[in-house]
């Protein structure tokens, strides 16, 4: 049996901007139902390829598809995928809910098919949405925006910086919505830089830097090789001196009130065990910015 | 189409400008019969149709095109032309749009249409309200005007078919202009660039076309057969005049270049507002 093609996949993408390379032959993939967080620093060419991957941009090389359809300027696949690329934009002297309905009407949909009701009740706006939205919050046209790529109840959403705006309650309400959305089996690509909010949301990462792909696999594999734990014990001096002599400990260095180890090999209940057998006793510990640290390491190791 | 069509007009009936705009096609009629009426002219009236329009009332829309022809006519059609597709980039909205299945080239059609009614009901406007205006001013008879050698006659058909026949020759003589604005409004985010380079060909072509030596260099300007119009009330026995048809003609070329490369770069531009 023919197996099905992947949600998304972008083959060997190369976009040029007059002569200026943003993406240099990128390729991966994003399995069905996977949430896949897209990151790079600021001029990685993430935004250019989820352009691409929404038919705004031509690739100059490569192809990007969605459901296994090479995409083009308004593709008919277009209207299976929920998009919300760079800021949420609406008509200003337009209602929010008179925006969503044109958005929905001018691809030819009849508004009262779609999904306006869940889109309403993520947006939070209450009885705002009657309002213009130029007297919107950039929170609330980012929310606006999340509920306009729902409407149309996707099998694939493709988000640039999706809580860009949002105030920490509602990024999390962001952050429920997305793996809500990933248990139906929505296929999620998101760009983000708050490196925190993928590693709770995202199962699957890919890495750009300066235009080419990094690194890409599963969140558990990106960090497996940077890993770090956060200890905080009753004998400071004591600890350094047991965890720096530890064999799979690749640095110890204080952050106060406690210890950060860079783990090279070493499980953590072996440090663990070592300070309780050495007397020292353990309050806590906790793993720390493991995909922020896998994500500078391998920039860094990118630029080397 | 007519859904797209439908979404682009309730835009702009829910904005202020079109409406500032529509009521200024009102206002100037009203203006020219309240003065013509209040202080009405004494010496020939020089080409601008103000003393026929003391005889009939059917002729101050005539006199209301004559003056808004030239200036704010044009501004109004290369407004809604120019407006088009930068205010949607401008916004921020034309890739929200195009992120759904929604075709380039139907979506330029949309927008072409709806500046094309806009434009339309603007022409329309200045002919309503000045025969209303000028009904009440001066009267709803024909023209019977004879002064020394010279007779005009003209029947009531004969001044509404003439005006009709004029109100849309002089909207497809803006729309040579109009269809670089819309062009250049595939090329920017900025609707006033976009306007600008509309009305910018409108004045470079006014003004070469004021310089004789050029010869017929300026029979292919997009402003040479403006004023062709004119003549359907100095000469009305005769109809459309062949200056009238070649500006007709020359409109057609200048739309369809234009007009062909919105469509080429549009269909092809990478969308980055």
């Amino acid at each position: 049996m023919a197996s099905s093609p992947p949600a998304i996949e972008v083959v060997g993408l190369t976009k040029d901007f007059d002569g200026v390379r943003a993406v240099d032959d990128l390729s991966f993939q994003v399995g069905h139902g996977e949430v896949c967080g897209l990151l790079g620093p600021n001029g990685a060419g993430k935004t250019t390829t989820l352009r691409v991957l929404v038919g705004l941009l031509r690739p100059t090389k490569g192809r990007a598809s969605l459901l296994g359809v090479p995409m083009t300027a308004s593709n008919p696949v277009l209207a299976r995928c929920g998009t919300m690329i760079e800021h949420a934009d609406f008509v200003p002297f337009l209602s929010g809910i008179r925006n969503l309905e044109l958005h929905w009407q001018e691809a030819g949909g009849d508004f009262a098919q779609a999904n306006v009701e869940e889109a309403l009740a993520i947006a939070g706006l209450g009885d705002a949405v009657h309002r213009k939205v130029k007297t919107y919050s950039q929170g609330m046209r980012q929310r606006l925006g999340v509920a306009r790529a729902l409407l149309g109840r996707p099998d694939v959403m493709v988000l640039d910086e999706p809580t860009n705006g949002l105030d920490p309650a509602e990024m999390r309400e962001i952050r429920q919505l997305l793996g809500r959305l990933s248990s139906r089996g929505v296929t999620i690509l998101l760009s983000s830089h708050l490196l925190g909010e993928v590693e709770q949301v995202c199962s699957h990462v890919v890495v750009m830097d300066r235009g080419h792909l990094v690194a890409a696999g599963t969140l558990a594999e990106l960090t497996a090789a940077t890993s770090s734990v956060y200890f905080e014990v009753d004998d400071l001096a004591r600890a350094r001196q047991i965890l720096s002599s530890h064999a799979g400990v690749r640095s110890v260095r204080d952050q106060d009130p406690g210890l950060v180890v860079e783990l090279d090999g070493v499980r953590r209940s072996e440090l663990v065990a070592s300070l309780v057998h050495a007397n020292v006793g353990v309050d806590t510990v906790e793993s720390q910015h493991r995909l922020e640290d896998a994500f500078l390491g391998l920039l860094a190791g990118a630029e080397r | 189409m007519g859904g797209l069509f439908r979404t682009e007009m309730v835009k702009q009936w829910h904005r202020t400008r079109t409406y500032v705009v529509l009521g200024l096609t009102v206002l100037i009629p009203l203006i020219v019969a309240i003065a013509l009426k209040a202080n009405p002219p004494s010496g020939p009236s020089g080409g601008d149709f103000t003393n026929l329009a003391l005889h009939t009332g059917l002729f101050l829309p005539v006199v209301s095109l004559r003056f808004m022809s030239r200036f704010l006519l044009v501004i109004i059609v290369v407004l809604f032309a120019g407006d088009a597709i930068a205010s949607e980039a401008g916004w921020g909205n034309l890739r929200a749009m195009l992120t759904r299945p929604v075709g380039r080239g139907r979506l330029l059609l949309a927008k072409l249409e709806s500046a094309l009614l806009l434009a339309v009901i603007a022409t329309a406007l200045i002919s309503v309200t000045g025969l209303i205006a000028g009904t009440i001013a001066f009267g709803w008879h024909p023209l019977n005007l004879g002064i020394g050698n010279l007779a005009l006659h003209m029947s009531i058909a004969q001044i509404l078919g003439n005006l009709g026949l004029a109100s849309l020759y002089v909207l497809w003589g803006i729309s040579g202009v109009a269809a670089l604005a819309f062009m250049a409004s595939t090329m920017t985010d900025s609707p006033a660039a976009a306007v600008f380079a509309g009305f910018g060909l409108y004045i470079v072509s006014v003004i070469l076309d004021a310089i004789t030596s050029l010869g017929s260099i300026r029979y292919v300007l997009p402003t040479h057969y403006f004023d062709a119009w004119t003549n359907l009330f100095t000469n009305p026995g005769h109809g459309p005049t062949s200056d009238m048809l070649r500006g007709t003609l020359l409109q057609i070329l200048y739309v369809l270049v234009f007009g062909g490369i919105a469509w080429w770069h549009f269909r092809r531009k990478d969308v980055l507002s």
